[in-house]
């Protein structure tokens, strides 16, 4: 195993370098500073365009504003609120279901970065093909999503010619139908990028390596898993955080062309309900406490898989 | 049946879902392609089948209703300048918390990854309020440095993630042979991170030139705005025109596809493979 | 501080601008004005290349730099503008709560608002209250409303007379069930998003309200429990819930694709509205002008007071920005949006009914359906649909999409319109 071989300390950042090279140097501080200095326009950055803004929002959602009125101190009623709002309790219950479908979101593109990757028969014109979703704007996804999913469209024309009549549902008009055939196109839209990733962290494990792995029908995923996974695991671990943190802002612009939340609150997430308290209803400081309640909700999950990752990839050094 | 017969079915499968998954990545493009070329009442009779005639008169309509060459330009200078800033700061930041002797290391690091789930429609007022602050409301650097700051979760923590594989052993002995730190930034590591450089690349590219939000908020409707903007202009209040904005979209998406063909050829150059470590 | 920061800002924008070009800048001391004017294009591309030139034309004085958002993200950019009080000098709102919820990002008019306004047929969308001895706030230019649109040749095939459509629930009723026979749809409908709601809910409530009803609508007074508001919800719902519309219809939007199944000729009725796009024009195109029906939604109860009226209202009104530093430009400008000259390019561009009552007669169209419009809207009521709050037009549409899955009665549905009311911070402060 060429990478895994070097000592792998703290994954995510070093406070103190590993053993053999901690040394007293002279040099000490002035890599302290020099440090400091490369981190300066990433921090400037981070701080000026995000961390300011969400302070900003924070003081506005305990806040109360009427409209374009002047606002007033709040307290944590914009907080209390959320609880008996059943459209605030939807919006998180639906974005659960959503998250629930991140193990898919995960394992499909590996799967398909894996069969291009071991040279199947046309794999470069597959990984020109699989890329395509991705580049295509949310706007026109939408758009092209409404005919395709439409109860006469493509969609069910194929499913019925296939035999699957009864598959041929109104996909966006029921209660989880509408949810799941969102995450569906999301996927489309998605997939074509984790497998790229896939295939970029796959360049930097050797060929030798990877071909003891690669295989001719049985054991395919007992290798997968054992072998395959644990090499990729920086690679595993970036797109696991890209998902959980993308998944459900990715939906957002489809939710807006494909249901606007409907039918009912059937599709309703929070980051729609949020732009809608904000710009709809104007009501800025609740807009703004769901905001944080949901910057929360997916800090916490991708801290998870954060966490979960980098502790297994210390765990076993190989 | 002998196993070998087992693997040339399973090959054949694997290649039939192949196939499968391409016609459905590539059938939505076709139909945006088909539609551009269909008459508004032609794609109101029969949205789904082929054009009876085929017109290009909703390319015309979007050449007549955008600036084209300035449209262009304005999604040029913010799309690359936030994309080149944004990879930029996310080198040095992996750098620093992976390879140098720095305190708080840690801290700078999770404070750029936490910016990552900071929902952008909650931040709006609050981010437009910064940028006019700054006085760059309406200007290309308000838009490059937004877009840079977006992108830069992502950067660091890809970057981070590859350079912690490169062993220290390798540095030091670069460091041995008299190599500065930006050397052995841009001369070692850099080379060595070259996939997921290009993956970045082509990942920020396609979100920046795509994005509606940052755009209107900071640039406005002013002539800066982007050429996603103006293609969503096409369609109006009461008037959506699915052929029209179809046009304008497969005009907008020519530079992507340029960008994709360009870097994914880095994307899987394997370049850690061959640095026989 | 910040205004001045700002226009810092823009003459540096402007520069830059000026030297990507390769144009020569203006000079703010004293070459012409230049005025930002915000606006999601109502009438199409076309119609506002026509406003600057010809605008530009008759004032060399000023300039205009037209700050195109799309309709469905404005609020996105205009809000942070009006919360931080800067930005351009002229902006649109829709007329009515959508205008006055926003009222102090406007320069009030005052006196000047009749002297402005003399030769519209009606503003009073961009006044406070509907009410012109009120406070206005802007111009409008366009008028906006629904009818019902019909398509002649289903209903023949359908073996109904097409020079006489239903003019009562009851009659309509019955057209439907001959349609769905003939196998077609019979109202074209798309629930998905708040226009239907919008649209439609006033020609109902026209059955049951007064005016002064609606004006208690728009201040919050009128309960959503109240036997007529439940009423007009219970006959809405019949729409879908009797089966005359799109099975599929809670999940497409009316435009375009509801509008779609009119246009191509599956449907026998479709309810758009008289301006801009979706109307008379883009369907006499579709369907042949000949083809083409235009008739009131059926009546409920023939006897109520406003149920031969029509429910119109004023289009996008442009205002002055209360931070602008060109006021005087930009009341030039707002003043030029009423007049003559305006009103004639709206027609000829905007494919609208003028409100300016001064624009050539022989620039009207001659298509049958447009002059049928002409006739209905000239007994003009109040539009319940924008006394609706943010709030209430959401839950309207998602309940009606509830109740036409059958997930929803109308008795809960009138329940939730109340708490959407009381939640709407905008008419919170008018009790």
């Amino acid at each position: 195993m060429t990478i895994s071989t070097a000592p792998v300390s703290d994954p995510v950042a070093t406070d103190a370098p590993p053993a053999p090279t901690r040394r007293r140097r002279p040099g000490h501080a002035r890599e302290w500073w020099l440090g400091a200095v490369l981190v300066l326009p990433a921090v400037v950055l981070a701080v000026l365009f995000k961390l300011v803004p969400l302070v900003r929002g924070v003081v506005t959602s305990f806040e109360s504003s009427s409209g374009f009125g002047g606002s007033e101190f709040a307290g944590a009623d914009n907080y209390t609120r959320m609880f008996d709002d059943p459209m605030v309790l939807t919006s998180f219950r639906n974005a659960l279901l959503v998250v629930a479908t991140l193990p898919v979101w995960i394992v499909l593109p590996l799967i398909l970065a894996l069969l291009i990757h071991q040279r199947s028969p046309g794999w470069k014109f597959f990984r020109a093909v699989y890329f395509v979703p991705y580049t295509i704007a949310p706007i026109v996804v939408g758009i092209m999503f409404r005919q395709i999913l439409a109860p006469d469209g493509p969609l069910n024309a194929l499913l019925r010619f296939v035999g699957l009549q009864p598959l041929a549902i109104e996909w966006l008009n029921g209660r989880y139908s509408a949810l799941f055939s969102l995450v569906a196109v999301a996927l489309w839209s998605f997939f074509g990028l984790g497998v790229m990733t896939y295939l970029a962290g796959l360049a930097t494990i050797p060929e030798e390596t990877l071909e003891a792995a690669y295989l001719d029908g049985a054991g395919f995923f007992r290798r997968l898993w054992s072998v395959v996974v644990p090499m990729l695991r920086p690679t595993v671990a970036y797109w696991s955080v890209l998902c959980a943190s993308g998944v459900l802002i990715w939906l957002f612009p489809l939710i807006y062309a494909l249901t606007q939340g409907g039918p009912g609150d059937a599709t309703m997430l929070p980051e729609y309900l949020v732009f809608l308290t904000t710009f709809q209803f104007l009501d800025r400081g609740y807009g703004s406490a769901i905001g944080i309640a949901l910057f929360v909700f997916v800090a916490v999950l991708s801290i998870f898989s954060v966490r979960h990752m980098f502790t297994e990839g210390t765990r076993k050094p190989r | 049946m002998n196993p070998r017969h087992f693997a040339r079915i399973g090959r054949y499968l694997l290649t039939f879902a192949l196939v499968v998954v391409a016609v459905a990545a590539i059938y939505p493009l076709l139909f945006t392609v088909v539609s551009s070329v269909k008459t508004q009442s032609g794609f109101a009779d029969d949205p789904l089948g082929l054009p009876a005639g085929i017109t290009f008169e909703n390319y015309l309509e979007a050449f007549r209703r955008m600036d084209m060459p300035r449209l262009l330009l304005n999604s040029l200078v913010t799309t690359l300048g936030g994309l080149v800033l944004s990879v930029l700061a996310a080198l040095l930041v992996a750098y620093a918390v992976t390879k140098l002797r720095f305190r708080g290391g840690k801290v700078v690091f999770l404070l750029i990854i936490v910016t990552l789930t900071i929902p952008s429609q909650a931040i709006i007022y609050p981010l437009y309020q910064t940028v006019l602050d700054l006085g760059m409301s309406g200007q290309y650097q308000g838009l490059i440095l937004a877009y840079a700051a977006f992108g830069l979760p992502l950067g660091t923590y890809q970057l981070a993630g590859y350079f912690q594989q490169v062993p220290d052993e390798l540095i030091e002995a670069a460091r041995v042979d008299g190599a500065g730190h930006l050397t052995i930034l841009f001369r070692l590591l850099a080379p060595i991170a070259t996939p997921a450089i290009a993956a970045l690349a082509i990942f920020n590219f396609v979100w920046m030139w795509n994005d509606l939000l940052l755009p209107l908020v900071i640039m406005g409707g002013s002539d800066s705005k982007t050429l996603m903007v103006g293609v969503s202009l096409l369609s109006g209040q009461y008037d959506v025109s699915v052929p029209l904005v179809s046009a304008g979209l497969i005009v907008a998406l020519l530079p992507v596809l340029i960008v994709y063909l360009v870097f994914q050829r880095q994307l899987v150059s394997g370049a850690l493979a061959g640095s026989g470590k | 501080m910040f205004r001045r920061r700002l226009a810092g800002a823009l003459a540096a924008g402007m520069a830059a601008a000026a030297l990507l070009t390769g144009c020569g800048g203006d000079d703010a001391a004293d070459g012409p004005v230049t005025l930002k004017v915000l606006t999601w294009e109502p009438g199409g591309a076309e119609y506002w290349k026509q406003v600057k030139t010809s605008f530009e034309g008759s004032h060399p004085d000023i300039k205009l730099e037209m700050q195109s958002v799309p309709f469905d993200k404005y609020p996105e950019v205009q809000g942070p503008y009006i919360t931080s009080q800067s930005g351009p000098d002229v902006m649109a709102n829709n007329a009515g709560l959508e205008l006055f919820d926003r009222r102090g990002a406007y320069v009030p008019l005052g006196d000047k608002a009749a002297e402005i306004n003399k030769d519209l047929v009606t503003y009073s969308g961009a006044c406070e209250g509907f009410d012109t001895s009120k406070t206005c706030y802007g111009v409008p230019f366009s008028y906006q409303g629904n009818v019902l649109y019909y398509n002649k040749a289903v209903l023949t095939a359908a073996g109904l007379n097409p020079e006489q459509p239903p003019a009562t629930w009851d009659e309509f009723g019955a057209a439907c069930e001959a349609v769905k026979k003939a196998g077609k749809t019979c109202l074209a409908l798309g629930l998905s998003g708040t226009f239907p709601a919008y649209w439609d809910f006033p020609e109902i409530a026209r059955n049951y309200l007064t005016e002064d009803d609606i004006r208690a609508l728009l201040a919050g007074k009128l309960s959503w429990k109240d036997p007529k508001m439940v009423s007009v919800l219970g006959k809405l719902a019949e729409i879908t819930t009797k089966g005359w519309a799109n099975k599929n219809a809670p999940s497409i939007t009316m435009l375009p694709d509801g509008a779609d199944i009119f246009q191509r000729g599956d449907a026998a009725f479709a309810g758009t509205i008289i301006s801009d796009a979706v109307n008379w024009e883009a369907f006499g195109k579709a369907l042949g002008d000949d083809k083409l029906g235009v008739t009131r939604w059926p009546a409920i109860d023939p006897a109520a007071p406003l149920a031969g009226k029509f429910s119109g209202i004023e289009g996008a009104v442009y205002g002055v920005t209360q931070w602008s530093e060109k006021k005087q430009a930009g009341l030039e400008f707002i003043s030029w949006l009423a007049g003559k000259e305006n009103g004639e390019l709206w027609v000829k561009y905007g494919k609208g009914q003028p409100l300016n009552k001064t624009v050539d007669k022989a620039l009207l169209p001659s298509s049958p359906a447009f002059l049928k419009i002409q006739e209905l809207v000239a007994q003009p009521t109040l539009h319940a649909g924008v006394m609706l709050s943010g709030p209430e037009a959401d839950a309207l549409a998602r309940g009606w999409q509830q109740v036409t899955l059958g997930q929803l009665t109308v008795d809960r549905w009138a329940d939730q319109m109340q708490q959407a009311l009381e939640r709407s911070p905008t008419k919170k402060q008018g009790k």
